[in-house]
């Protein structure tokens, strides 16, 4: 109990939690919540917490059980959040739980979509999902495995890939303030691929609400699995998202992470257990943070076996009062000879008052590899400025310019031609609004 | 067309430009010539609207409009183009893309739609061909990893394509070989008007063997020292600056 933050919220919680439904308390779901009660929501004095403490944001009377949804307003959500000229497929998921109703989903045989509750019991996931969860640990993981309702099972069979995305829509519909734990779990097959997409929408804007989010993703032997994830929030909204991928042999993942201003708090965790040689990684992430908002990522890269391979790229472009925190984890194991991993973090501040706290750190135990690391922080290059300025151009087009070109280099990463117009099309909105709310 | 009158302007409080007064009409080039360190990069910079120089003193006039109040923006739209120096790379902005923001606020402050997509790329192959510049660097990200001589004829085709009234050129043609300077040349002769001006900012007389000047001026000490025909960059050529820095020293002390 010693690093807790003690809040009204975890009495709450372990209210809710004792007077559960029987049924629904797994031995799983208790020593989870054991362990959140034990240890309570990280502080300050954790290291991974260091920059980004949690009092403000948890200290709001949440509702810890989720309301039952109506469908009023939904089906406008769902039709908004379609990016144009994406074809794919959709997963709309309510308040955690799959719609079937609104949901466009691929043929069984080439993915089974369904409930997570559903699947938890057998022996078969059982087998693999205690074997895979490293997420012990961390209190909000072991909170949502012991409050998550419903939940999302994605399995890919095996050599079946998937060339169609699937954009798998989160639906808040809460009308009150709620703390919601929503549970993803993705399996890709051997020698399977699958393009996921998510976004999410809230019904109820601009209220206080926390999303305790898990995903996890396991790529099994040469299968293939690219996620994207934009986090276009409403203000109010606090998330915390884990993301536990583990990778098998030569499989590859990919991860594009876009925050933009919004949401109050965006706490990534993103960690990647390679656990299999030579397999390939990609974390591309851009954060974008204004008014007051935190925008913290924290990336965790494990390198166990020999010949894999990670590359990372994190942009943020930071204005008003924004802060962010990024901190980029590669562990190089004694036994990944042949590592090839690097990573590349950088930061351009438009405000004086704007804040980053950067941290790479490598940790390498090997000793046949190649590892690099770099980090930046910077203004705006005034010669830049004046340079597009001197042909004609507004200060403020220029700026946004400059602010687009900076993030080019992950924006170009992309390769969904229509999800990167869509969201250089969100910045430039951002961008927008955020220096006219700053004029 | 540009009338400058008593300009002063100084940066971090050090007066750089001490009273400059020019007058260049329409269909005129002029060179402006002159030592390291004269001031003439200073002017062109005043000129353009570069903020860390302070105007102290004087005025500046284009077609009756006031430079000085305006921001640099207002002034490339009013007509006004700088060929930078040293241009700056900036990865990430598409050279076209880049163009046709540009040309698009400047025809917006005229009135003027925007050009069509083809009527765009037509006036850009027209103007490549005209400066000789290769397709595949208007492509690329801007000036990144050009070539200096790159840089420059990017900074002449930008000229032809955003056609200002005014172009002032500082120092263009240094670091170009003979090939790279034969086609900046061209390129600005074939872009001169009666209804355009250009001011070409120099140190080597040997640009003026390609774009003749109407007037040449020797700018010292951040003065304009002397006026004349393009005959007096031949003659700063032939004898250097030495002997109008002696003639400068012995007329002041005289005074």
């Amino acid at each position: 109990m010693t690093n807790q933050v003690a809040t009204p919220l975890y009495n709450k919680l372990s209210a809710a939690f004792e007077s559960r439904n029987a049924a629904d308390l797994t031995p799983l779901r208790e020593a989870a919540f054991a362990k959140f009660k034990a240890k309570g929501f990280p502080s300050v004095k954790e290291e991974d917490w260091r920059f980004t403490s949690l009092v403000p944001y948890l200290d709001v009377d949440f509702s810890v059980t989720a309301e039952a949804a109506g469908d009023a307003g939904i089906q406008q959500a769902v039709d908004a959040a379609a990016i144009e000229g994406l074809e794919a497929y959709r997963l709309v998921v309510v308040n955690g739980r799959i719609h079937s109703g609104l949901s466009v989903l691929p043929e069984p045989d080439e993915m089974h979509i369904g409930p997570l509750q559903e699947v938890i019991n057998t022996d078969a996931f059982r087998a693999h999902f205690e074997a895979e969860d490293h997420t012990g640990g961390n209190s909000f993981t072991q909170l949502n495995t012991a409050f998550f309702t419903d939940g999302v099972y994605i399995e890919v069979p095996k050599n079946v890939s998937i060339e169609k995305p699937v954009h798998i829509i989160h639906v808040n519909t809460a009308s009150v303030p709620t703390l919601f734990h929503p549970r993803q779990v993705i399996v890709v097959n051997r020698s399977a691929g699958a393009v996921f997409l998510e976004t999410s929408v809230s019904l109820h804007p601009k209220q206080a609400m926390f999303f305790n989010n898990v995903l996890q993703v396991i790529v099994k032997e040469n299968g293939e699995c690219t996620h994207y994830r934009i986090q276009d929030n409403a203000p109010g909204e606090r998330w915390v998202h884990h993301t536990q991928v583990t990778q098998h042999r030569t499989s590859r993942y990919s991860n594009y992470t876009f925050s933009l201003p919004g949401a109050d708090l965006i706490r990534n965790n993103l960690e990647l257990k390679l656990d299999g040689t030579a397999t390939e990684s990609h974390l591309y992430g851009l954060y974008l943070a204004a008014g007051n908002q935190l925008t913290d990522n924290h990336t965790a890269i494990e390198h166990i076996h020999p010949a894999c391979q990670s590359t990372e790229h994190y942009k943020g472009v930071l204005l008003d009062n924004a802060r962010a925190v990024f901190n980029g984890k590669v562990f190089v194991q004694r036994e990944a000879q042949q590592t090839n991993a690097y990573q590349q973090n950088n930061n351009l501040l438009i405000s004086d008052k704007a804040t980053v706290y950067a941290k790479p750190q490598l940790e390498i135990f090997a000793d046949d590899v190649k590892c690099s690391h770099g980090c930046t922080i910077g203004q705006f290059n005034n010669e830049s400025l004046f340079y597009l300025q001197s042909r004609g151009i507004g200060e403020e087009s220029a700026r946004k310019l400059l602010v687009e070109a900076f993030m080019f280099d992950v924006t170009d990463k992309i390769e969904h031609e229509p999800i990167r117009e869509h969201l250089q099309e969100l910045i430039h909105q951002k961008m927008t609004a955020a220096m006219a709310a700053g004029a | 067309m540009l009338v400058i009158k008593d300009l002063h302007a100084s940066i971090d409080g050090k007066e750089i430009l001490k009273g400059i007064n020019l007058t260049v009409n329409a269909g005129e080039v002029h060179a402006i010539m002159g030592p390291n360190g004269s001031g003439k990069s200073s002017l062109a910079s005043v000129l353009a609207g570069r903020e860390n120089y302070e105007v102290t003193g004087g005025e500046v006039w284009l077609d009756g409009k006031n430079v000085l109040d305006m921001k640099p923006e207002e002034r490339a739209r009013e007509g006004v183009f700088l060929a930078f120096q040293y241009p700056v790379e900036i990865p990430g902005v598409s050279n076209i893309n880049f163009l046709k923001t540009a040309l698009g606020e400047i025809r917006q402050h005229h009135g003027l739609p925007p050009l069509s997509a083809k009527e765009f790329l037509a006036m850009t192959r027209e103007k490549q061909k005209l400066v000789e510049f290769d397709a595949k660097l208007a492509n690329r990200s801007l000036n990144e990893g050009f070539s200096g001589g790159e840089k420059k004829r990017n900074e002449v085709f930008q000229l032809a394509m955003l056609q200002p009234k005014l172009s002032i050129l500082d120092e263009t043609d240094s670091g170009l070989d003979i090939d790279a300077l034969r086609i900046v040349s061209n390129g600005v002769n074939k872009l001169r008007s009666k209804d355009n001006a250009f001011v070409l900012i120099t140190h080597y007389q040997r640009l003026l063997d390609y774009i003749v000047p109407d007037v040449v001026h020797v700018l010292y000490n951040g003065r304009i020292v002397r006026s004349g025909t393009k005959e007096l960059a031949l003659e700063l050529e032939d004898k250097g600056y030495d002997w109008l820095k002696e003639e400068l020293r012995v007329s002041e002390s005289i005074q």
